[in-house]
């Protein structure tokens, strides 16, 4: 089971990484973009906070997958999905963010010159996303308890070792207990993470919440 | 060029948001070193004005020029460089809150004149000397007083050695007792010899310092001329009781 937990932060993380790096683009699409853009990141993001995981999980693994005559591990689609959705609801905290923000910060940024991409990197983001870390903080834990149901795929994560052993033993009270348990722990530890990051990047003189 | 000419001249500016028109039709032009206040009542369009002159707010008519170039804001990379030599000072600071004082003044060098580091540095702790703030170069927007932070502005505008200056009401936003140190900061500009258009409600200010006033009402230029005619014999009957109503709210001039 500890081999488990191990395989559920790979997929947690993986997850995470794949919706942050798709999901700053988007939600700055979704905000700066031309309306065709926004049309198409808004059919997106509705695609995927849309349909059940389980529906993905399945659609991706024995559909689009073998269709594009990619065969990949479990794990590798279990990360690919859960990172795609997550890009939809990450895309969403960042714009929240970037709305969040006075508008004043982008005009000063041009009234020196700056191109609207320079701003966007070194004013609008480095602001936006650490107002994001609590919203980071809920999606990684949704992530995580999300991640069970890969085990519908044989990814061999917590809930699917679990599973394997309660099987065998029939220890079934004591080992879904644990299970639990390991989820408490990893949550707790994920969102400690985070309060400390938001702590050490927080700008001074602003209390924190 | 000779002094004659004008540095930034704006030739029928108008502006509309939906079917209201905000600026109908402005043109005005500002020689070398002068300082010419935009006074009116509010909504009258002081501030779309200024913001049309550097394209922060795009015009849908008229034309900018800048040392006798007309600015093409279509092309980018002309409307950045123009952009450049515009100082925009704003009503509400909008210092960027992530940076310090120093990073704030360093990053147009850094950024956009792709200066090293360590020059642009250098060079935005003398702008924060100059506006009397080198103790505060390593506090963050949210540590400043509303004074420190328009200084702070104004330094980070001096930085990009503009050619001309725009100030939207730079002390609107502050207390009483923060507006003096603001003003200071600006007169010293104004006998740098800086080029500035300001918009501002400080009419005693505008009358020490203006080489022009220009009085505005329903974005158009009602009257302008030099401070004495504007404040003292206006004559056009708005100009007046505009004149007589700042006079009764910010009081102690014009007697
Ligand atoms: N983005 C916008 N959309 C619609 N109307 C706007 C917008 N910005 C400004 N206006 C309108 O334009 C008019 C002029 O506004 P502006 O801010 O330029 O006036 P001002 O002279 O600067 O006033 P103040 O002294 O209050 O700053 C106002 O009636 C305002 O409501
Ligand atoms: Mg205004």
């Amino acid at each position: 089971m500890v081999e488990g937990s191990i395989v559920t932060i790979g997929v947690v993380f993986g997850a995470m990484f794949l919706g942050l790096i798709l999901g700053v683009p988007i939600a700055i699409g979704q905000v700066y973009g031309k309306p065709f853009l926004r049309k198409i990141i808004a059919v997106y993001v509705w695609f995927f906070r849309g349909i059940p995981l389980l529906v993905l999980l399945f659609l991706f693994y024995f559909g689009f997958l073998p269709l594009l005559g990619l065969n990949l591990p479990a794990f590798t689609v279990a990360s690919i999905v859960l990172g795609l959705i997550s890009s939809a609801y990450q895309s969403q905290i960042f714009r929240g963010a970037i709305l969040s923000l006075p508008e004043g910060q982008l005009k000063a940024a041009r009234a020196l010159g700056m191109s609207d991409f320079s701003a966007i990197c070194n004013i609008i983001l480095p602001q936006a996303l650490r107002l994001s870390i609590p919203g980071w903080s809920n999606e990684y834990s949704i992530i995580l308890k999300d991640s069970a149901v890969t085990y519908a795929l044989g990814v061999p994560e917590i809930m699917a070792r679990t599973h394997f052993v309660a099987t065998r033993t029939y220890e079934h009270l004591i080992l879904y207990a644990t299970a639990g348990l390991l989820y408490l722990i990893l949550t707790f530890a994920g969102t400690k993470a985070l309060r400390i990051l938001e702590e050490k990047v927080r700008i001074p003189g602003y209390a924190t919440r | 060029m000779t002094n004659r000419d004008p540095i930034l001249k704006i030739e029928n500016i108008s502006k509309k948001y939906g079917s209201k028109e905000i600026l109908r039709s402005i043109s005005l032009e500002i020689k070398k070193g002068e300082t010419k206040v935009l006074i009116g009542p509010s909504g009258a369009g002081k501030s779309t004005l200024l913001q049309c002159i550097n394209f922060l707010v795009m015009p849908d008519t008229g034309k900018v020029y800048l040392d006798g170039r007309c600015i093409n804001s279509r092309k980018k990379k002309e409307l950045y460089t123009y952009r450049q030599q515009v100082g925009m000072i704003f009503q509400d600071f909008n210092l960027f809150d992530h940076l310090t004082a120093l990073e704030n003044v360093s990053i147009g060098l850094i950024r956009v004149k792709k200066i090293k580091r360590s020059e642009a540095n250098e060079r935005a702790m003398q702008e924060l000397k100059r506006v009397g703030l080198e103790e505060h170069a390593n506090k963050y927007p949210a540590q400043l007083s509303g004074g420190q932070k328009q200084r702070v502005s104004i330094a980070r505008a001096l930085a990009m050695d503009p050619k001309v200056m725009l100030l939207d009401e730079p002390t609107s936003a502050l207390d009483p007792e923060l507006v003096g140190e603001v003003l200071n900061v600006i007169r010293n500009l104004v006998e740098s010899g800086m080029t500035m258009l300001m918009a501002t409600h400080q009419i005693n200010f505008a009358a020490a310092v203006a080489d022009e006033i220009i009085f505005m009402e329903n974005g158009t230029i009602i009257e302008h001329g030099p401070p004495q005619e504007i404040l003292f014999k206006p004559k056009n009957s708005r100009t007046k009781s505009f004149c007589s109503k700042i006079n009764e709210i910010y009081g102690d001039m014009l007697t």
